[in-house]
């Protein structure tokens, strides 16, 4: 699967897991494709291949370091992803729970011997 | 760039099944000492000012925040269509003209009923805007750390299951 055919922006790049797992992972530091492969088990090719992706939509930021390059988490990206999930969904997400335990105590009172 | 595309940059969807009969979670919309039991995030409260619940009727509410903020709410009912589906559109106050329609499905499914409520704005702008007024709702104003913190919390799920 070519992984930059689909994507286009962060919300498509963070949905595949190898990348979110590689970004917990440059949050604590940055780091060079080598140890990112070797720290989460993946193939170097498959990491660099991520990276670009990642890059691309601006979710990571590369620079020179000795001969190779080194990557970092760039989350300003993610506050958009971070505003859509936290903001209006999660205003509903939590409405609905609320929702639920209200429709459950409505019932109740309806069949209190049920 | 396709129309789907386009269309999903200015929606958004949330989803969930409840554990509870399609007319016992319908009837939760239908009145204001119902609605003022549970509309909004945790922690939050709500005042009705006015209430009409059918088509073309509205209902002027203010909701208050765990810290003590006060929001102006007021919506107008589109659609009421017991006990499967309304459609309402969501502002501060009457004639908002960043109100933005919502419309919300009612489901009978296995375990209970999947609410479903997808709002569609009408610019990506526009969506952009009541996230970020949302999310200054919701106590926002996170800072980057934090938010890696979510994307990690959300890893760590991940891997657990």
């Amino acid at each position: 699967m070519p992984p930059t055919a689909t994507t286009t922006d962060a919300f498509t790049a963070i949905a595949e897991p190898q990348r979110r797992r590689i970004l917990t992972l440059l949050k604590t530091s940055e780091m060079p494709v080598n140890d990112i492969a070797h720290v989460l088990g993946i193939r170097q090719p498959s990491v660099s291949k991520h990276l670009g992706v990642l890059k691309q939509v601006g979710l990571v930021y590369s620079r020179p370091h000795g001969k190779q390059r080194i990557y970092g988490l760039d989350a300003t990206a993610l506050r958009a992803v971070h505003e859509w999930t936290g903001g209006f969904a999660q205003f509903w997400q939590e409405s609905f729970e609320r929702l639920e335990r209200y429709a459950q105590q409505l019932e109740d009172e309806e069949n209190p011997n049920a | 760039m396709p129309d789907d595309q386009t269309a999903r940059d200015r929606e958004i969807t949330v989803s969930r099944l409840i554990a509870a009969g399609r007319p016992a979670v319908f009837r939760a919309f239908t009145e204001a000492r119902h609605l003022d039991r549970w509309w909004g995030p945790n922690g939050f409260s709500n005042t009705t000012h006015s209430f009409e619940f059918r088509a073309g009727g509205s209902w002027s509410f203010t909701m208050h925040g765990p810290d003590g903020t006060d929001y102006p709410n007021h919506i107008e009912w589109l659609a009421v269509e017991p006990p499967e589906r309304i459609e309402l559109r969501h502002g501060e106050k009457p004639n908002d003209p960043d109100a933005f329609v919502s419309t919300v499905l009612f489901e009978e499914a296995e375990g209970g009923t999947r609410v479903t409520l997808r709002t569609v704005f009408p610019t990506r702008e526009q969506r952009d805007r009541a996230v970020a007024d949302f999310h200054a709702i919701e106590g926002g104003q996170q800072t980057l750390d934090s938010l890696a913190a979510y994307v990690a919390a959300e890893i760590s799920e991940e891997e657990r299951s």
